[in-house]
């Protein structure tokens, strides 16, 4: 724990001595990436959650939350590139993929391996229900 | 042993319990029972944030290192072989980082009812302990964001020189991150080392981590084809293609950005202790030409291989009366202004027999973007200081 203080006051040290470095634009990044998160991006989350517990049948839940978590991941990563606000025309090797359509076509996938998943599990349900009631 | 009656106060203060607020501003999400997920568990959390000190120990190793050759101080010598390390190094930091996205999403999730404790601070010791927490998690959530915005060259919304909030931040996440193990070490282990009741019905602690898991291979072989060009089809969010480019390479400043342009006059000037050469492109090339196979390794995360043909600069040592084996080089570019207009060139990389100035590509002379007339190409170095447009080299023996 000491240890972690010290690199604390290294870190904080460094930043306030780096003249590369703007300190108020930092720290306001910093205060902003954590209120962005814990009072915008959390609470959407929470409430897909949800709408996932009130709509989805209790069976496939587990199937559409895990659908719904690496979709978001793979959005956020992406969405940068999808608004491909850091283009540059005169440069066009950097950013050269159409990500839209990249976004696009991986959420596709996710969401049809889900939909898969689940109709595959519903089978085998109905499987076993009607084995049951052959044998029993 | 005399007790110094002040430390005891001191201690008893910071864990006598503060004054709860009234109990009327206890609404919203700091009211009981707002936070149901029985998913949520001290094994959870555990075992995400394992996972976590270790992406972030990966990313602040691999980082530190990529500072250190950028910036390097005496202590240390960053080696000219194996040819293809820095890549390795640099590609895994950014590959781990982008991993850590649904890692650190799925941490914060498990803890977030914390956040709406009540009371906020039980005692001034609370109080600390969740201020550093919040430092740990705003620094966290600082070197994801910063860097994914980087990679997609999106400066605009960061009010900071990225390279110099990456860095200073990362220290912030290690030390808060020290911090923070220091306090729940004996949490972690406890939750570890307990059984796991068996899984309930719904949703189990399995299945969130295996989309955590699921979530961060997929941006993985979305993304890992901008440095491992057989998955470069496969990579539709890569930023970057190995072989789409001018000449089927990459570029990051072009000659136009720079405000690059060459005249009929070009000389590269070329000093020594011995002797000042200045070469017009009809003498480079009548210089003896080797060809090396060496790729552009960008911080970014990016790489591509290229065929470049040019003088060893080893040679150009000679030439001007250095010891070509304990050489060091400045070099410096046609650009105007720019963090990387000079690089320097220590001793391992002048000696070593790919380090070449470089006047072609792939055969063809280099186009502009590339660096035409000439630029340094050597192993092992990033992108960054593969100066371009190169119009000056100055050499001196290394002490």
């Amino acid at each position: 724990m000491a240890s972690g203080l010290l690199v604390i006051g290294y870190a904080v040290i460094g930043a306030a001595t780096d003249p590369d470095l703007d300190v108020p634009g930092a720290l306001a990044f910093l205060l902003g990436v954590l209120v962005a998160h814990d009072a915008v991006f959390l609470p959407m989350v929470l409430a897909v959650g949800a709408l996932v517990g009130r709509y989805v049948p209790a069976g496939d839940r587990a199937t559409v939350r895990a659908a719904a978590l690496v979709s978001a991941a793979v959005t956020l990563v992406a969405l940068p590139l999808v608004l491909g606000l850091g283009r540059n025309p005169g440069n066009p090797s950097a950013l050269p993929l159409p990500y839209g359509r990249g976004l696009a076509v991986l959420l596709g996938l996710i969401w049809v391996t889900a939909l898969a998943a689940i109709v595959v599990r519903r089978i085998r349900k109905r499987f076993a229900s009607t084995r049951r009631a052959r044998d029993g | 042993m005399v007790r110094e009656p002040g430390a005891g106060l001191t201690r008893r203060t910071l864990v006598r319990p503060l004054p709860a607020p009234p109990a009327t501003l206890r609404r919203g999400p700091w009211r009981p029972g707002t936070f149901r997920s029985r998913l949520r568990s001290p094994r959870l959390t555990s075992q995400l944030g394992v996972a976590l000190a270790l992406a972030f120990g990966v990313c602040f190793v691999t980082g530190l290192l990529s500072h250190l050759i950028q910036h390097p101080p005496g202590w240390f010598g960053w080696p000219s072989r194996p040819v293809g390390l820095y890549r390795i190094t640099q590609g895994v930091h950014v590959a781990t980082g982008l991993a850590t996205v649904p890692l650190l999403g799925a941490k914060l999730w498990s803890v977030y009812p914390r956040l709406f404790s009540w009371p906020p601070a039980r005692t001034i010791v609370h109080a600390l302990e969740r201020t550093g927490v919040a430092l740990l998690v705003a620094a966290a959530l600082f070197q994801l964001v910063s860097g994914v915005l980087n990679i997609a060259r999106w400066y605009a919304p960061m009010p900071f020189f990225f390279t110099a909030g990456h860095y200073r931040v990362a220290w912030l996440v290690v030390g808060a991150l020290l911090v923070h193990i220091g306090v729940k070490l004996p949490v972690v282990r406890l939750a570890l080392a307990r059984r796991p009741r068996l899984p309930r019905p719904g949703v189990s602690r399995r299945s969130l981590l295996g989309a955590v898991a699921a979530a961060a291979g997929l941006i993985t072989v979305a993304t890992a084809g901008q440095t491992i060009a057989p998955l470069a089809r496969l990579s539709l969010l890569a930023p970057r293609r190995p072989g789409t480019g001018p000449q089927r390479l990459p570029v990051n400043k072009t000659a136009a950005g720079a405000g690059i342009s060459v005249g009929a006059g070009y000389r590269l000037t070329v000093t020594g202790p011995g002797r000042r050469l200045a070469l017009d492109l009809a003498a480079l090339n009548a210089l003896p030409q080797y060809t090396a196979d060496l790729s552009i390794t960008c911080v970014e995360g990016w790489s591509s291989t290229g065929t470049w043909t040019g003088i060893r600069l080893r040679d150009l040592a000679g030439l001007v009366g250095a010891d070509p084996d304990r050489a060091v080089a400045e070099v410096e570019s046609l650009q105007a202004g720019g963090r990387y207009r000079t690089s320097t060139v220590a001793p391992v990389h002048v000696r070593d027999p790919l380090t070449l100035i470089a006047l072609r590509l792939h055969g063809e002379v280099l186009h502009p973007d590339h660096g035409y007339p000439a630029r340094l190409i050597a192993p092992n170095r990033p992108g960054v200081l593969q100066t371009k447009w190169l119009s000056m080299i100055t050499i001196r023996d290394a002490p």
